[in-house]
């Protein structure tokens, strides 16, 4: 066909099917708005991020690490003309109320932050009276979290406890630059100035204090130049394990890489609801082409060649796709404008553009791409009708031959392969993907059959018409809602699977603890004041009191080779998840015999009387790539400690016992500077009281309550649950506009059996009554197929993934199965409205 | 002697139905020249319509052959077959078999369009004029009679002047008055352009208009005769 005759009849050819198209439309649009949405958040916030990167770093360069800075660094920061330098250092301690007429204040866990120098460069804190923060922090003063003032029953002017100074509140803030919301916090901030954090005896031995140095550079310096800088930084420090240096350059490598992952798993939870909504595409592609047979055959006869009539159904199907991803892509962009205005309290930056065309182009290319992927079959099997079918109406399409088949059933393969590679970011995660939803929709299907074929036996002689009416529906052959059932189960399967993996997590976080297990941990207790706080516990009725030593150490050397080295090594291997386990500072306790939720599997404990021994947790020691026999050389306080490993062991850490990684043996370390930890359990009425009369009385001593912590840990997860889940609900919608799509495509036969049943008698309410059971066993289907896929992946997710003790959440799993009853009976029924507005009259006379 | 415009030699279909094959046409020998008007008669399942769609190439014979124009058409492809049809072959069906989407003029227009003829609206408008629907052109066939339906396929079918027009019972589903006039627009079109048709009907009354008489029974030709002046 000659172009121009080409686009004639592409337009001709549109008319008549347009109700039945705008569920092609609109089905690809719900896909495509869900990949564009996470694409488009994940790249504003991540633009957003190196838009402020300068803010959040609240400065050009930061070097971050618990020591402090070598004295060589600091003189080459002070050589850096026009910049300026601040200190800041941070750590977790309880703030309390002084004693007021005898009566003992409250107390709370609280995040300080000691500021020297111009905090923050870059960046605005918002601070309540408006004035410099210096200014506020002068004297003995202290400014606070706006949150801890209600929580302490403070107002402005009142005293704060703080280590062992009074203080007084000058003013509250509200926002920090380098701070961002949202993200897990131990409790409110406070805000010291450098002399008072000093005086306040928290920087005491043991105490666990993050220092970073913040460096302004000359305004108007090459952004270069804080690259430069920080690269000679690394060079000077050369100890990648204990200082991190970060230029805004970088612009939070870390948070963007968090963002970035939480994309790709977003990523694919919207690749679902696009190919959910492939397979509606391709249904209603099937149904359009099967009522357009004949029309087809006509084609033919008029000298439409195969690939004529192919070519023009291909156009349509293009054109419709083309529509489909652009409404997709403008809906999925106004959920990118309206996400952040939702969560504007959670974004770490201001609202990022909503404007994100490459997020769009991706909506676009995918949901093109899997349009014709999932519609390629029923439109090479157009162009087969053959043509004879004009004389003969039983001449069906011939079955488009195998070798076709085979490629289209590659190519769709290959299709959802490349398209969930591109959104996890990795071939290998993709293959994983494509592989556990081919199971996944296999299984559901051979469910969904199976149940369609069983329900079309059951014996429904006895039950009531309209029950009667919705079995025989479901499983009459050819009514074509196996695919709706499978996209509605895999929606169910995601919104649930995700609702009882959150739930068995949030229940095994607020469970109440194991009867013996401690409820409340004390850190920083100084050797000397151990004796008074256990006397203190047990006279505060504590029970199950433990306490152990703790040495801080840096892990110096493995078998010899330094730490830094071996870094350096998997840094450039990509290892970086290996990382953690060799920098930063290590805790290790010594032990006479292990506790009894430990247990040896490997070497025996204290058996060399030749060497000076350690034992590993298995796992960290397989993270650390050391064995038995293997050497660990720490660093205290610059002397080196070589322990050899001689035994590894497991740990039950679900006890909530003192447990740790490494222990060592006694003799050992003697003589090694030690603080002291301790665990106790408290009747959970009676551990505020407590936290307020030891905050006041050991006001070093910084207690954490395993509830309130657990609590806190719950909180983010359900937040997280909740996206996961609303992105699920794209799947579901796409399956009920599938469901919607197939009642559609049988409208002629539903308006049929209405204007029948209608004249044999029964009332509107009565067909009404008819369909909804249908409907309402659809749902049921899919919602059950849905409910035992999603605990089946929970199962697995939780025992392995998680290694939480798995558990049916019955009533999730109920109000699932309900709810995917309801909204199909609700979708059904709106897309039999035409079918039952009709008067019988007119159906019968056509 | 010249070419015959249609040959059939030794002719068969042979259908699988149920696991037994059923011979639809058997050896049917056939010759038709250019400007014939052949009614073929038979009772229903002599053939009659496999016939004409072997002529067309809708359908594949199992054995024999057809030859258009001396050319045998056995061994085109699909899409030869389909310009065969474009340009050489026009039908005419008993269910008229409009296109639903378009209106009659754009029924008119496809085979013009399809031909490249220069010119397919004005064309397309004497064609309706022709079948006298001037003033039905932008009525899409829901709104129009069977009568009307039938006299716009015959104004498609003639469209690109075919040498050849297949006509599978044209007024099988018409009254008598439309059928007439449908026969009559049938006439009148291929006496003007010296068309060669074939018209499969049951109506002893709309065979004997045709020059020719073929009679299928049971997939055989069992008679062949032509009227006196045909």
């Amino acid at each position: 066909m000659r172009p121009a005759v080409y686009l004639r009849n592409l337009a001709r050819e549109s008319r008549g099917s347009r109700g039945r198209m705008a569920f092609f439309v609109v089905c690809l649009a719900v896909g495509v708005a869900a990949v564009v949405a996470v694409s488009g958040l994940s790249a504003g916030l991540r633009q957003a991020i190196r838009a402020e990167a300068r803010q959040l770093l609240a400065a050009d360069l930061v070097v971050a690490g618990r020591q402090p800075l070598p004295q060589a660094v600091i003189d080459r920061l002070a050589e850096v003309e026009g910049g300026e330098l601040a200190t800041l250092r941070e750590t977790v301690t309880m703030a309390s109320v002084p004693a007021r007429a005898g009566r003992r204040g409250g107390s709370r866990l609280v995040e300080v932050k000691a500021v020297e120098g111009g905090y923050p460069f870059y960046g605005r804190l918002e601070l309540e009276p408006q004035r410099p923060l210096a200014n506020l922090l002068a004297g003995d003063s202290v400014v606070v979290h706006r949150d801890l003032l209600p929580a302490l029953g403070l107002a402005l002017g009142d005293e704060l406890r703080i280590g062992d100074l009074t203080l007084r509140v000058t003013g509250t803030v509200s926002s920090e630059p380098d701070r961002i919301d949202g993200m897990f916090r131990l409790g409110p901030r406070v805000f010291l100035a450098g002399r008072t954090f000093e005086a306040s005896g928290l920087e005491r031995f043991g105490s666990r204090i993050s220092r970073r140095t913040l460096v302004r550079l000359p305004a108007g310096a090459p952004p270069e130049e804080a690259d430069a800088l920080a690269e000679e930084l690394r060079e000077t420090l050369g100890d990648p394990a204990s200082f991190r240096v970060e230029s805004f350059r970088d612009a939070q490598p870390a948070l963007r890489q968090g963002v970035r992952r939480v994309e790709r798993f977003l990523g694919l939870v919207a690749l679902l609801s696009l190919l959910v909504a492939g397979l509606g595409v391709a249904q209603t592609v099937r149904a359009w082409l099967a009522a357009r047979l004949d029309a087809i055959a006509v084609y033919r006869c008029l000298g439409l060649t195969p690939r004529d009539v192919t070519l023009l159904y291909l156009g349509q199907t293009a054109i419709l796709a083309a529509a489909g991803s652009l409404l997709g892509a403008g809906l999925g962009l106004g959920l990118v404008w309206l996400v952040p205005h939702l969560l504007a309290d959670v974004l770490p930056t201001a609202p990022p553009s909503a404007w994100q065309p490459l997020a769009a182009l991706r909506g676009i290319a995918l949901g093109g791409g899997v349009s014709l992927a999932f519609c390629l079959p029923p439109l090479l099997s157009a162009g087969r009708v053959p043509p004879v079918r004009v004389l003969r109406r039983d001449a069906e399409p011939l079955p488009t031959d195998t070798g076709v088949r085979f490629v289209a059933g590659l190519a769709l393969g290959a299709a959802i392969w490349a398209t969930a590679a591109a959104q996890s970011g990795s071939a290998l995660r993709g293959l994983a993907f494509a592989a556990g939803l081919g199971v996944a929709a296999a299984a559901l299907a051979g469910a969904a059959v199976l149940l369609v074929r069983a329900v079309g036996r059951l014996p429904r002689q006895r039950v009531g018409l309209a029950l009667r009416y919705g079995l025989a529906a479901l499983g009459r052959p050819g009514a074509g809602t196996v695919t709706a059932t499978v996209s509605l189960g895999l929606g169910m399967l995601v919104v649930l699977a995700m609702a009882v993996v959150e739930s068995r997590l949030v229940e095994e976080l607020r469970r109440s603890l194991p009867p013996d297990a401690p409820s409340v941990f004390l850190i920083d207790i100084q050797p000397d004041q151990w004796p008074q706080l256990e006397a203190t516990l047990v006279a505060e009725k504590a029970t199950e009191i433990r306490s152990v030593p703790l040495i801080t150490a840096r892990l110096a050397a493995l078998d010899g080779r330094p730490v830094a080295e071996l870094i350096e090594e998997k840094a450039r291997d990509g290892e970086e998840r290996d990382r953690w386990a060799l920098s930063g500072e290590k805790r290790l306790t010594w032990l006479d015999q292990l506790p009894d939720d430990n247990e040896i599997i490997a070497g025996s404990l204290w058996s060399d009387p030749e060497v000076d021994e350690i034992s590993l947790e298995e796992e960290f020691a397989r993270d650390l790539g050391v064995g038995l026999g293997s050497i660990l050389t720490f660093d205290v306080q610059g002397v080196e400690v070589p322990l050899t490993v001689t035994s590894l062991r497991t740990v039950e850490w679900q006890s909530f016992g003192i447990n740790f990684f490494m222990v060592a043996e006694p003799s050992a370390v003697e003589g090694v500077p030690a603080t002291r930890l301790a665990a106790v359990r408290l009747p959970r009425e009676r551990e505020q009281e407590v936290q307020d009369r030891l905050a006041a009385e050991f006001p070093n001593v910084t207690l954490f309550r395993v509830r309130e912590i657990m609590e806190k840990v719950a909180g983010v997860l359900e937040r997280l649950g909740i996206g996961v889940r609303f992105l699920g609900l794209f799947t579901v919608a796409a399956g009920l506009l599938i469901l919607g799509g197939a009642v559609s495509a049988t409208a002629l036969r539903r308006a049929r059996e209405v204007a029948l049943l209608k004249t044999l008698g029964m009332t509107r309410g009565g067909v009404v009554a008819c369909f909804a059971v249908e409907y309402a066993l659809i749902g049921l289907v899919a919602g059950l197929v849905g409910a035992v896929g999603a605990s089946a992946l929970a199962w697995a997710v939780l025992t392995y993934g998680m290694e939480v003790p798995w558990g049916l959440v019955p009533v999730r799993l109920a109000a699932g199965v309900a709810g995917a009853v309801v909204l199909t009976v609700l979708a059904g029924l709106a897309a039999s409205r035409g079918a039952l507005a009709r008067r019988p009259v007119e159906v019968l006379r056509e | 002697m010249t070419t015959p415009r249609i040959e059939l030699r030794r002719l068969t279909r042979r259908l699988d139905s149920g696991g037994r094959p059923l011979t639809i046409l058997d050896e049917v020998d056939l010759s038709i020249d250019a400007g014939e008007f052949v009614a073929v008669v038979g009772p229903s399942g002599s053939g009659k319509s496999t016939l004409l769609a072997l002529m067309a190439g809708l359908d594949r014979p199992s054995s024999g052959e057809v030859l258009i124009d001396g050319r045998p058409i056995h061994d085109l492809n699909e899409g030869e077959l389909a310009k065969l049809r474009r340009h050489g072959i026009g039908f005419v069906f008993q269910t008229f078999e409009l296109l639903a989407n378009f209106t009659a003029r754009e029924n008119v227009l496809l085979p013009l369009e399809l031909a490249g003829v220069p010119g397919p609206r004005r064309r397309a408008d004497e064609l309706l004029d022709a079948v006298g629907l001037t003033e039905r052109g932008h009525h899409y066939p829901s709104q129009l009679s069977g009568g009307e339906k039938q006299r716009v396929a015959l104004a498609r079918a003639f469209a690109a002047e075919p040498p050849i027009l297949l006509a599978d019972e044209p007024t099988g589903n018409l009254d008598s008055a439309n059928g007439q006039l449908v026969l009559r627009v049938l006439g009148e079109l291929r006496e003007r352009r010296g068309t060669t048709v074939v018209m499969v009907t049951h109506d002893d009354a709309v065979a004997s208009l045709a020059g020719r008489r073929v009679a299928l029974a049971d997939g055989r030709v069992v008679a062949d005769e032509r009227s006196v002046g045909g």
